[in-house]
């Protein structure tokens, strides 16, 4: 039944009942809108750039894997001090590759599967190169990036 | 029946015998074929692209087959001369022909046995296309069905107490899978363990040798293992006594138990040395196997509910590469490398556990937001229909 | 109160307010398809504010566009529901614009004096086409990318200048980043802005002319000499748009939750094209016509006789005031033909979805 439009007490009820669902449809919409404004624990893509971990700790002639986006990288630290990185995932099957510092170079074990230290084929079944990315120094870190 | 009925159907089925094998020997025999065809097949070889003619093989005036004893030598008069082959391809092989008199079939034709393969079986005698060519019968992926000629045909096979059964073998393998199915040219196929010209079954000692070319790190692992010397010492043949020769399926977990048919099973009962590793072993893979699928299906339901769980997928990954890996660390027979690399597995399959149950706890807090949501607009709209009703009427 | 006055010294509120006071809204059985504008406008206004904020982290590159939505959807609190908003609002609101454009096409509120709020309106749906079309590739799936390779493909048919339209669209001869990175600009920028003035000139002929009583209602109340029945604006409408919106958000947030929008496989430029390649729902039915037209139609090339005829069609409906007499005869033709459009556009689309495999 429609209320008498006259009754101004329960007009005023009305009006204030609406507002405070009003402002939990407010709520509902501001909250999420807040905390999305609000930064992300990791503050972009792990795309392009990604970091690697501390540079002190590895060594010449020692290769470490971390995460780049989905899949694992290998960084390696030559000899003479360089430092490199490729996709850590073997050509063949897909197997995670590991550097090899008695052969100072990259090996699967998998299939026996080789790779030189620029991601090169050299052995065994790999049917093509490692993809490599550019690896350097900022700070006390390793930054390993996507080559665009 | 009348005599000369007899008669006729005695010199018929005669005949048709006669006729029958007849056609048969020729069909089977190389080199009967109409003398054309040679000619034709010949475009195209790669000796005729080189300036080889028919006389260069068959002599001058009419040419006929070439005695098979006489063919690795007649292809060994070019093809084992360095100075000669240099010309064509600096860098191709001429041991060939040395190779082909140490295997079996070049020992057999030396006696005289001409059932057995020499150069023109495999190569074919016209149309001979190099090895690195796709349609070559010795290209990777043709190299089982060329030898399966005669290794199935078991009529021949049985003359020479061979198996017929090899290739069906292989066919069925985790071998033949990769490179007929996946096109890894890799695999391995008959000439990887075999030979191809100096083919010959590799003896006892030497199978470990053959199969660690590729799987290196179960070799290590079996040599540095207590395994070795018991093998060793009972004349088993390494690899090939789990593993066996052309039939090597994928391998189970359910191959390490008590029980036959698990393999270890053969030798191994509860009472006997070796046991505890066995036990470690068994209860490892149902832990990680079970936490593994477990993880799976939880990252499944928060899949299959529209999240997104990378950070769980690529746990599950790490896990599954942790357990191909404690596989191969099956070969070391020892407890201890096989502990610590199952704690790692465990570790990751528990963060992709844990991964899928934030996704779905996610999952849930989104759905009690979109109740709440809900309700304030529901309430909203409540209020708001009661206060269009209230409006006064135009 | 004072302020109000300290106000209206300066700015024109006083004026503002006795517009609305005096604004009515005609109140008769078809009075629903008033809704459907507003509807549309929320949605758009949906479309902005979420859109908004997706530039915040969105980045417009071939090489960061999926990986940038993935963050978005797994590490951005929300971003998932700020991104399945958008990608629903998108569909609702071109789902709202075509309702609308329908109920005006059947009520004739295109007639004279409102050729030119209707002449915005298509120019607005064409603008809304062209959103959801640049739009669909910014993720830079697999699906998308092989929808806008077959999508940019189209104008290739026409003589002469088709080829030129092509490269123009896709930024080079192929879909590549380039082509991400100009759909970006033109999604972004030149339609937004593009949409301000349209919408701007839209919304005040909209007001200017107050809403179009449809003929049938005119002549029913000119036969028993009453005006026709109106209701205030304000705040009779209003309350019921601003229901209408608020079942629209109910609607968007449990589809959003209950059906978050897929991702699926970053796009790769050098592989395959997947099964199942289809372009979004509303271009479905074109898709499909164009797919169903035999190679040469009379000595000419299929596809461009399809194009020319689908571009006809958008021709002869963005005139369609200009064209209709407005007499009792054209006003039935107008409805057989927008049903007859309508049934094309339905069988097809059902066509390409469950027949087209």
């Amino acid at each position: 039944m429609p209320a008498t439009p006259t009754n101004p007490d329960r007009r005023r009820w009305l009006d204030w009942v609406l507002g405070s669902w009003f402002a939990g449809v407010c709520g509902a919409v501001f909250f999420p809108v807040v905390r999305y404004l609000s930064p992300p624990e990791i503050s972009e893509p792990p795309t392009l750039t990604v970091k690697a971990g501390p540079a002190a700790t590895l060594a010449p002639n020692t290769g470490r894997l971390v995460p780049f986006g989905q899949k694992p990288a290998l960084v390696v630290r030559l000899k003479n001090g360089e430092l490199r990185a490729f996709a850590g995932t073997c050509t063949h099957l897909a197997c995670t590759v590991q550097y090899r510092p008695d052969l100072e170079h990259i090996w699967c074990a998998c299939h026996n599967g080789h790779y030189d230290l620029t991601g090169r084929n050299i052995s065994g079944p790999p049917p093509k190169p490692l993809d490599s990315y550019e690896a350097h120094e900022q700070g006390d870190e390793i930054v390993i990036s996507r080559r665009t | 029946m009348t005599p000369t009925i007899r008669h006729a159907v005695v010199v018929g089925g005669l005949a048709v015998w006669l006729g029958a094998t007849g056609w048969v020997v020729v069909a089977r025999q190389p080199g009967t074929a109409n003398v054309q065809d040679p000619a034709v097949a010949f475009q195209g070889d790669v000796h005729q692209q080189n300036g080889v003619t028919c006389a260069t093989c068959h002599g001058a005036g009419t040419p006929g087959p070439v005695d098979r004893t006489k063919i690795a030598a007649l292809c060994a008069s070019c093809h084992s001369d360095p100075a000669f082959m240099r010309k064509y391809r600096p860098q191709v092989r001429t041991d060939q022909h040395a190779q082909y008199l140490t295997s079996v079939h070049g020992q057999q034709m030396s006696k005289g046995e001409t059932r057995v393969a020499t150069c023109s079986d495999c190569h074919k005698a016209h149309g001979v296309l190099p090895v690195r060519d796709a349609r070559s019968p010795v290209a990777p992926a043709n190299v089982a069905a060329t030898c399966a000629t005669c290794h199935a045909d078991a009529d021949r096979m049985t003359a020479f107490s061979r198996d017929p059964a090899v290739f069906d073998d292989w066919s069925h393998s985790v071998h033949a899978d990769a490179l007929l199915e996946r096109g890894d040219t890799s695999a391995p196929t008959c000439s990887t363990c075999h030979g191809s010209h100096g083919a010959t079954p590799p003896g006892i000692d030497s199978v470990a040798n053959v199969c660690s070319t590729c799987h290196v790190r179960e070799a290590e692992l079996y040599r540095a293992s207590t395994k070795r010397a018991a093998f060793e010492a009972m004349d088993m043949p390494a690899c090939l006594t789990c593993h066996s020769n052309h039939k090597i399926v994928h391998p189970n977990d359910g191959w390490i138990d008590f029980k036959e048919p698990a393999l270890c099973a053969t030798c191994h009962a509860t009472d006997t040395p070796g046991a505890p590793v066995i036990r470690t072993m068994r209860s490892g893979f149902d832990q990680l196997n079970a936490s593994f699928h477990e993880a799976e299906a939880v990252l499944t339901r928060a899949e299959e509910a529209g999240m997104l769980v990378d950070d769980g997928m690529t746990a599950l990954r790490d896990a599954q590469e942790r357990r191909v890996r404690l596989r191969v660390l099956v070969h070391s027979f020892a407890e201890e490398p096989f502990t610590a690399s199952l704690t790692e597995g465990l570790a990751a399959t528990t963060r992709a556990q844990a991964a899928g149950e934030a996704a779905l706890e996610e999952l849930s807090f989104r759905r009690r937001g979109l109740a709440l949501a809900t309700l304030a607009i529901l309430g909203f709209l409540l209020t708001l229909g009661i206060k269009i009703r209230s409006l006064p009427k135009p | 109160m004072s302020i109000r006055t300290w106000l209206a010294e300066r700015l024109p509120i006083d004026a503002v307010q006795a517009a609305i006071d005096h604004k009515t809204v005609p109140l008769h059985r078809h009075s629903f398809w008033y809704y459907l504008g507003g509807m549309t406008l929320f949605f758009f206004g949906v479309q902005v504010a979420t859109g908004i904020l997706l530039l915040l982290y969105y980045r417009p590159s071939s090489a960061e566009a999926y990986d940038s939505v993935q963050f978005i959807m797994t590490r951005v609190p929300f971003g998932w529901l700020i991104r399945s908003l958008h990608s629903w609002s998108a569909n609702l609101m071109v789902a709202a614009a075509f309702i609308h454009l329908f109920s005006v096409l059947y009520l004739k509120a295109y007639r004279k004096p409102r050729e030119f709020t209707w002449l915005s309106g298509m120019v607005l749906l064409f603008i809304t086409m062209g959103f959801g079309f640049t739009g669909y590739l910014l993720p830079w799936n697999e699906l998308a990318f092989f929808a806008t390779r077959v999508g940019t493909d189209i104008p290739g048919a026409i003589p002469v200048v088709g080829d030129a339209i092509v490269t123009f669209l896709r930024g080079g001869p192929d879909v590549t980043g380039a082509t991400l990175t100009r759909f970006f600009g033109i999604h972004v920028a030149v339609l937004p802005a593009i949409t301000t003035v349209v919408l701007g000139l839209h919304l005040l002929l909209v007001q200017y002319h107050g809403m179009s009583v449809p003929p049938s209602i005119e002549d029913e109340a000119a036969r028993i000499g009453r005006p026709v029945r109106v209701m205030p604006f304000v705040p009779h409408f209003a309350l019921r748009d601003l229901f209408g919106w608020m079942v629209a958000l109910a609607l968007l947030a449990g589809l959003s939750a209950y059906l978050p929008w897929e991702l699926g496989r970053k796009a790769d430029l050098f592989a395959a094209a997947p099964a199942g390649i289809r372009p979004e729902w509303y271009f479905l039915w074109t898709f499909q016509a164009l797919k169903l037209v035999p190679g040469h139609v009379l000595g000419l090339e299929g596809e461009l006789v399809a194009i020319s005829v689908l571009s006809l069609g958008a021709l002869g409906i963005l005139l369609l005031p200009f064209l209709d007499p407005n007499t009792t005869r054209s006003r039935r033709v107008v409805n057989w033909l927008a049903s007859a459009a309508l049934l094309f556009m339905a069988v097809m689309t059902i066509w390409a979805y469950w027949g087209g495999e």
